[in-house]
């Protein structure tokens, strides 16, 4: 407030109130001193401190500066010095700090005891967690504990909680909600590359020519990444945007192209590509002689499955046999992908076929594929993304300025922790897989660990970790800053009460449905209550140091993790100093990053990357890498030009082109169910709409989620806009209001719903079916049907 | 400034070159009784002074950019619109996307009540080295290009109106500081 005399002083002095003045008459002076005197300004430069941090949502990983005064963070504003955004932000990154201030905050940890929460100590808390999972370690062994951890982790939470589970209590059961976001991305890139993560960058937004969108909403889920497309565009009116997609959206509108196709035909689309780039011959033979080799898997529908209902429900083991295959083969493969036939699949007209042949067929040109969720949350989402992939292979439009595929991701640190920390049931640091004996051993190595420690069987996945609590085969679990019981699909299976004889564990920042069905509440430090480091799409490193004080007695998850191993009589894993005596991050930071170094995953160190904005790896010599296997760009490629894939040692060093066909989703809109659900996110919110609803403006701007229903079918079933309905599938039942026309426009005879909203939850009508190789669930394909609701 | 977004001829010969030392009341053809809007109210429509403001108005059926365009306009029966004071940084195309920052309120209430305090709006911080040097711009000048889009004009606030609104070209003697350091050898 302002209020002190040197300060009045210096405010009439500023407004003119001595002889010359900005702008004032005496009635504007007596008008300004009043609104000083009612207290509408304050004094703000005195202590206010502006550092770096990269925004806490989504994974295109803006740089703000956030501005801290007396030990509250007051504002937030895009960092101009940040290679990612240049200062912008989107409607999120600007009311950040709102999200560290609703009243709700978790303060203390809490202990369900008869049915109600008791304030206990962190000392009674850490002592339990112990004893539960030391319990179950001894009755039931290493498979029945379980962490699930998330793509919001900060590579420190990341770390130590791999080290723990993996390292210190022996079980592959940790697994992260990435799984549910990116791992059909992650094994597009480990199939045909050996190597996790894109090759391009976010330099291809001022390089491409194309950018062709699959079934990705960019103007609302990586909205600063589509305002650096929009602006090369405006620059450079000759530059193209696709949008490939299932309803409309607010990215539509910007479309050069707009191709709407029918739910889970894309993969006959991109087959359709691929045959007319043959048949015109517009491919780059010679890139493909040098640099790729062809492959098929298994290819019988039911084999495959979709790991969701009947014998498959439990006990989904499906796995892909690679063989050899050829050019010759692949023309054969593709005469049944005519224009005609990928037409009548997909409802796409030909000639649309035909332009985005053109334009990855146009080798004169420079291409950018994006996409995210569409293709990913898709019961064949690693073929779709070899499909992508192989799209750039034939072309030879990879790893090039302005010509990559490049799967964006929704999670902050979805790639810096989930992926390159390797927090996922199957994975180990930098790529390494528990699979492998040199992998196991190598990180054995590394962490002072006698040989064997690690178990070589993969772990539980996801959705298979929430199924086996639910059986009953993990006693105890911790799940840490996620919110599965609103993200999981297929709810209902998921129900569970506290009190069932397993020992549930979250961490979190506030209340929700899964700290509803906690035994034992956590409060967790967020964003810079903390020191961290999260990883974006664009493999960019990016440190922030603690900024404020958690509230209450809330403390960062990677403490916890490593309060509780030192309780278990595993110190060892952690054997820094602790929080009182010394900092343990950077020592913790350098010991992860040994993982890294030398086999093209190389971090920058820790100090660097506390003074850079951000690099992206490998960062070897200092220098970072904007093109991965380009020559002149990626210092572990020794030729003078063109590409080399090293990492892909199973394949001569050559990168893997994958014949992939079109599968049907596992369910279809039916006579008794005829519409097409499809769910996502919105602009405003963030995820399960945990944080973000506590942010005024961002609740105010979107209060409650909402079903989109074509104009023609809301007139034949008389639903007005704003109209409550009910949306009806074979699992489950959920009122909310019509929108028609809105932001979005689905097609005929299909809906889509936002899952950020906790009273209405979208996810009791998903089908828990999966793609076949990344255990990913298919959140945008199940079948419902609109009932009127009567008042 | 991009040619898109300078400001049109028309006010170029809104008046001749005065004195910009002389402190005057901004008058605006046709805008007699500039529109005021209170510290308070503006305070309301920001979470802090910085925020993009959040749509202090209902949905409108056309382009924001319509209403909202460099010079601002007056809207029969709305009142005025503000110009927008995105110069260099968002253009003015097809390609603007004004809802990526600025949202409607299209609910009073609040999910969960929030203790977050944002900064202020200081109006103490436009230094100046005497009494009569131009101050300097005290806020950064990133996505507010056009000056003129807050200090002239019907919309601009009493406060930090400019006596000078025909001097187009502010940053001639208006700078924005860019280090906080004295020089040192
Ligand atoms: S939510 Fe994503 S696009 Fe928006 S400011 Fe944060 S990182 Fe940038």
């Amino acid at each position: 407030m302002w209020n002190s005399d040197p300060d009045r002083r210096r405010f009439l002095k500023t407004l003119g109130a001595g002889a010359a003045c900005v702008a004032l008459s005496p009635a504007d002076r007596a008008e300004a001193a009043r609104l000083l005197a009612a207290g509408a300004f304050e004094s703000a430069d005195a202590a206010l401190a502006w550092h770096k941090a990269p925004c806490r949502y989504c994974g295109t990983g803006c740089g703000v500066e956030v501005g801290v005064r007396e030990g509250q963070v007051v504002s937030v504003r895009g960092d101009e010095k940040a290679p990612v955004n240049k200062g912008l932000l989107c409607v999120k990154g600007y009311h950040l700090p709102g999200m560290l201030y609703g009243e709700d905050r978790l303060r203390h940890p809490q202990l369900r005891r008869n049915g109600k929460l008791e304030r206990i100590s962190w000392d009674e808390a850490f002592d339990l967690i112990a004893k539960e999972f030391g319990g179950a370690l001894e009755e039931h062994g290493p498979e029945s504990v379980a962490v699930y951890g998330s793509g919001q982790w900060t590579i420190f939470d990341g770390y130590a909680a791999l080290k723990w589970v993996k390292g210190g209590m022996r079980s592959n059961n940790l697994d992260p909600n990435a799984r549910l976001c990116m791992a059909s991305a992650v094994m597009g890139f480990m199939t045909q590359f050996e190597s996790d993560e894109p090759m391009g960058c976010y330099d291809d937004f001022e390089l491409a020519d194309d950018f062709v969108l699959w079934g990705n909403n960019m103007a609302e889920m990586h909205p600063v990444l589509f305002s650096r497309i929009l602006e090369h565009k405006r620059e450079n009116p000759n530059v193209r945007i696709v949008d490939l997609a299932t309803r409309r959206t607010p990215t539509s509108n910007y479309a050069d192209l707009y191709v709407e196709f029918r739910p889970g035909t894309d993969l006959a689309i991109a087959n359709g590509i691929l045959h007319l780039l043959l048949k015109k011959g517009t491919i780059d033979r010679k890139f493909v002689r040098e640099n790729v080799v062809f492959k098929r898997g298994i290819e019988d529908l039911d084999t495959i499955g979709y790991g969701c209902e009947g014998d498959q429900a439990e006990q989904y083991t499906f796995k892909d046999q690679a063989q050899a295959s050829s050019l010759e083969e692949l023309e054969e493969f593709l005469a049944d992908y005519t224009p005609e036939r990928v037409s009548e699949i997909s409802g796409v007209p030909k000639a649309h076929i035909d332009a985005l042949a053109r334009i990855y067929g146009d080798l004169g040109r420079g291409t950018v594929s994006l996409w995210c969720m569409g293709v990913n949350q898709h019961v064949r989402g690693t073929w779709m993304n070899n499909l992508i992939n192989d799209l750039h292979l034939i072309t030879g439009k990879i790893s090039r300025p302005g010509s990559n595929p490049l799967s964006l991701t929704g999670q902050p640190s979805a790639c810096g922790t989930a992926r390159e920390v390797g927090t996922l049931s199957n994975r180990l640091p930098a790529d390494m897989l528990v699979t492998v004996d040199e992998h196991r051993a190598k990180t054995e190595d590394i962490w002072g660990l006698e040989p064997g420690t690690i178990p070589a069987k993969p772990g539980y996945h996801a959705v298979d970790m929430f199924r086996a609590l639910s059986r009953g085969d993990i006693k105890a679990m911790w799940i840490q800053t996620t919110n599965p019981w609103v993200s999981l699909p297929n709810l209902h299976r998921f129900e569970r009460k506290p009190g069932d004889g397993r020992f549930v564990v979250v961490s979190d920042i506030y209340p929700t449905p899964t700290t509803d069905v906690a035994d034992l509440i956590l409060p967790s430090a967020a964003w810079v209550e903390r020191e961290g480091m999260f990883g974006n799409t664009e493999r960019r490193t990016q440190h922030w140091d603690k900024l404020v004080e958690p509230p209450g007695e809330a403390k960062e998850d990677a403490w916890q993790i490593v309060e509780v191993a030192r309780r278990m009589g595993m110190e060892h894993l952690f054997p820094w100093a602790t929080e009182e005596d010394g900092d343990w991050h950077e020592p913790m930071f350098e010991e992860y990053r040994r993982f890294t170094l030398g086999v093209g995953k190389d971090l920058a160190s820790y100090e660097q990357l506390r003074k850079a904005r951000g690099l992206r790896w490998p960062v070897v010599e200092g220098k970072e890498t904007r093109y991965r296997y380009a020559a002149g760009h990626d210092p572990y490629v020794k030729k003078k030009e063109g590409v080399h894939f090293y990492k892909a040692k199973k394949n001569g060093e050559k990168a893997a082109f994958w014949l992939r066909p079109y599968h049907p989703p596992a369910e279809v809109p039916d006579a008794e169910y005829p519409f097409w659900l499809c769910t996502g996110r919105v602009l405003e919110h963030w995820h399960t709409g945990s944080m973000t609803r506590r942010v005024k403006e961002l609740h105010q701007a979107m209060p409650e989620a909402y079903v989109e229903v074509n104009r023609a079918d809301a007139v034949e079933l008389g639903v007005q806009d704003g109209q409550v309905v009910r949306v009806v599938g074979r699992r489950g039942s959920i009122d909310l209001p019509a929108r028609i026309d809105g932001r979005g426009a689905t097609p005929r005879g299909s809906l889509f719903i936002p899952f950020f909203d906790e009273s209405v939850l979208v996810n009791e009508l998903t089908l828990d079916a999966m793609d076949n190789i990344s255990k990913e669930p298919d959140y945008k394909k199940s079948a419902v049907r609109l009932e009127l609701v009567s008042s | 400034m991009k040619p898109s977004l300078a400001i049109p001829l028309a006010l170029l010969t809104l008046a001749a070159c005065e004195d910009p030392h002389r402190a005057r009341k901004v008058s605006v053809p046709g805008h007699e009784g500039a529109l005021k809007t209170t510290a308070t109210l503006r305070a309301d429509r920001r979470a802090f002074d910085g925020a993009p403001p959040v749509i202090p108005h209902g949905e409108l059926g056309a382009a924001c950019t319509s209403c909202h365009t460099v010079r601002g306009m007056a809207v029969p029966e709305l009142g005025f619109a503000p110009p927008l004071p995105h110069g260099e940084t968002s253009g003015l195309s097809d390609a603007s996307r004004c809802t990526q920052c600025h949202v409607f309120r299209r609910e009073e209430s609040l999910y969960v009540a929030s203790s977050f305090a944002g900064l202020r709006q200081d109006l103490r911080r436009g230094e100046r080295q005497h009494d009569v040097a131009p101050p300097v711009v005290p806020h950064p000048i990133f996505m507010r290009e056009n000056c003129a889009a807050c200090h002239a004009g019907p919309a601009a606030r009493e406060e930090i109106r400019t006596s000078h609104p025909d001097r187009e070209n502010c940053r001639q003697c208006h700078v924005s500081a860019a280090t906080e350091l004295v020089f040192a050898r």
